[in-house]
């Protein structure tokens, strides 16, 4: 597609060119939304727009569902117990952060520790892999579910991670959970819902740069590297195995595959991301619990994202994350949902109105207000159903081939 | 020594004892045709050379060494390619991708690709389609390539004019005239005028074993042995 006499920078910036604007709405989101909430349609976007705190969760959440669907969509081997990679990483900077990790002095760099425990969640892939990968469909599903309900079962009950493992453990105030280039103190930046760096008037432009923000940057770069590693991979002649094996596995071994060695490549390469944003969600929160971690739901929720961002697109399930936090947003009230707004806005007489018995109020507080996991079911299901290639994997198919690849050449149509 | 051999090969799916015993041998360069009915085991005998559905009893030599016991995937590295019943492309994949998996990591990609593309100038049209958007004819012959590409030394062809239009089998039946140029075939075949038209040898399988066997020189489907079997 591309002239070989076309500089590579050009023609390389047009390939990647959907991708800047992703990365480029990402990096904007936070400065628009400062800049809404100084005009009359504030209350509006706090309503109808996710907060900066739901934001972070989709950069976290969305790489663990981008992990999920690294070894799930390309090889067709549902990771059901994913979340034991997520909770390895989260757990392991934790311990770490306490110095509670053997060989791991107290004080190691963030990017140090979250790198160890990705490596850790990488082996106990290969381990898990071993086994599981002797069975296939439902029965690898159910296997790699299985062993990650057994750690979840250790880990609420292991003494040495706190003195209540059941709540999960800590990282203690004043432990350094910085983003950046390790022991360059310059290029670090530190992450925490309320212990990240902040910065008051940034090269005298009078801008204020908060904590959340510096977290969303920080871990946004993060993401964004780890997504380019993968989608390197899937594009690279090992990920095309990937995708031989779900095609048709039995053909990828006689056109001379060993597929269990790519398969446990894959899977192992997929936990050390899920790792890792297991470890960005820790140093952020400030913490983990099993519940939070190891438990299936929190697979679950990967899996949702990656149904409704598309399975087997790689970038999918970080929109589905965003369809998926948007919405918790809009129906929660922890920044100023739909509900909320709904409250200000109606007059009084309205809400106290009764119809059928309930006050519009009560129906408010019913069915609106915290009722998001309900209604992600429902969408969950309307997805499964009417849009099986979720919203990427619908695009591709409509534009028939990879948005990098389509929209440039569309657009190139139109300038003739 | 022939250049492959299969020895009292005994192949159960589970309780289903569905080879009984198979014996043949294929000469280096030959197309042999495996016919017979529906379900006697044609294809079950392709699949215990691959090691695919690997055989509890008998012996398989290829080049006069066993293979029995191998993994699928080292087999095929010895040098032998299979095309596929219903021809199973990775769908997702473009023609030229699949043709790419299928080529060895140490062989040179760039040759092998242009060998293929001489062979079916057809494919090179399609190169970056999806396999799955490509008529039947057209997957067939990219099944064909792709068992051709490893620089395999032995094909195993399962039903390649299976479910395709009278004009395209012709193409067909061209394209693999070529590949037996430079492979020995291995070919199971319904459709009894063009297996005997491709082959050199036929086996006629019944029941898990053979029956029949012999050169495919003047036999028509009226020879009173192959009605025997052949007609339901």
């Amino acid at each position: 597609m591309s002239s070989s006499d076309e500089h590579w920078i050009r023609s390389y910036g047009r390939d990647q060119f959907p991708h800047v604007l992703v990365v480029l709405g990402f990096a904007l989101y936070p400065i628009l939304l400062g800049v809404l909430n100084r005009t009359p349609v504030a209350s509006e976007a706090s309503a109808f727009l996710p907060g900066l705190t739901f934001m972070i969760i989709v950069l976290y959440m969305g790489l663990f569902a981008i992990s999920f669907d690294f070894i799930s969509g390309y090889t067709g081997y549902l990771s059901f117990g994913h979340a034991a990679f997520y909770g390895t990483g989260a757990y392991f900077v934790v311990l770490a952060a306490n110095g509670q990790v053997p060989g791991v002095p107290e004080g190691m760099p963030f990017m140090i520790t979250m790198f160890l425990g990705a490596t850790l969640a990488f082996v106990v892939a290969l381990a898990i892999g071993a086994v599981s990968f002797r069975l296939t469909g439902v029965y690898f599903a159910m296997l790699t579910l299985g062993f990650a309900q057994v750690m979840y079962e250790f880990i609420r009950h292991w003494g040495y991670v706190s003195s209540n493992p059941t709540e999960g453990a800590t990282i203690p105030s004043g432990a350094d959970m910085s983003i950046g280039v390790p022991f360059v103190d310059s290029l670090n930046f530190a992450v925490g819902r309320l212990s990240g760096d902040s910065f008051e008037n940034v090269l005298g432009l009078g801008i204020d740069i908060s904590a959340t923000m510096t977290s969303y940057y920080a871990l946004g770069i993060v993401v964004l590297l780890s997504y380019f590693v993968m989608q390197r991979i899937i594009h690279s002649p090992f990920g095309k195995v990937m995708i031989a094996i779900r095609e048709n596995e039995e053909r990828a071994r006689a056109v001379g595959y060993n597929v269990f060695w790519y398969k446990m490549g894959a899977f192992a390469t997929s936990a050390f991301f899920a790792a890792i944003a297991g470890a960005l969600f820790a140093a952020y929160a400030g913490g983990a619990s099993p519940d939070n971690s190891f438990y299936f739901l929190v697979t679950a929720d990967a899996l949702i994202m990656a149904i409704i961002g598309g399975i087997g697109t790689l970038a999918g399930p970080l929109f589905g994350a965003l369809f998926h936090e948007w919405f918790e947003d809009i129906l929660s009230t922890e920044s100023d949902g739909l509900s909320t707004y709904l409250e200000q806005l109606l007059p009084e007489s309205v809400l106290t109105a009764e119809v059928a018995g309930l006050t519009i109020n009560d129906f408010i507080g019913t069915f609106l207000d915290g009722r998001a996991p309900l209604y992600l079911g429902i969408i969950f299901v309307l997805f499964v159903l009417f849009v099986p290639n979720g919203l990427l994997g619908s695009i591709r198919d409509r534009l028939g081939g990879t948005v990098s690849k389509r929209i440039p050449a569309a657009l190139e149509r139109y300038r003739r | 020594m022939s250049f492959l051999e299969l020895e009292d090969v005994q192949t159960y799916y589970g309780e289903s004892h569905v080879l009984q015993g198979v014996t043949l041998d294929v000469e280096e360069q030959e197309i042999v045709a495996l016919i017979g009915r529906n379900g006697v085991g044609k294809t079950t005998t392709l699949r215990s050379i691959l090691q695919l559905t690997p055989p509890r009893e008998g012996t398989i030599r290829y080049k006069g060494e066993e293979i029995g016991g191998k993994d699928t995937h080292e087999v095929s590295n010895d040098g032998i390619g299979w095309v596929p019943e219903e021809r199973r492309m990775f769908g997702y994949l473009t023609v030229e991708e699949n043709i790419r998996v299928a080529v060895k990591p140490d062989d040179d990609f760039e040759a092998q690709r242009e060998y293929v593309y001489s062979l079916f100038p057809a494919l090179d049209e399609f190169s970056e389609k999806e396999a799955r958007n490509l008529s039947g004819g057209q997957q067939q012959m990219l099944a064909i390539a792709r068992g051709m590409v490893g620089q395999n030394e032995l094909l195993l062809v399962d039903e390649p004019s299976e479910g395709l239009a009278p004009m395209i089998v012709d193409q067909v039946v061209d394209a693999l005239e070529t590949a037996s140029e430079d492979t020995t075939m291995v070919l199971v075949e319904q459709n009894f005028p063009l297996a005997m038209e491709l082959a050199d040898r036929f086996y006629l399988i019944d029941h898990g074993t053979v029956v029949e066997s012999g050169s495919t020189e003047g036999v028509t489907a009226d020879d009173e042995r192959i009605r025997r079997y052949l007609s339901a």
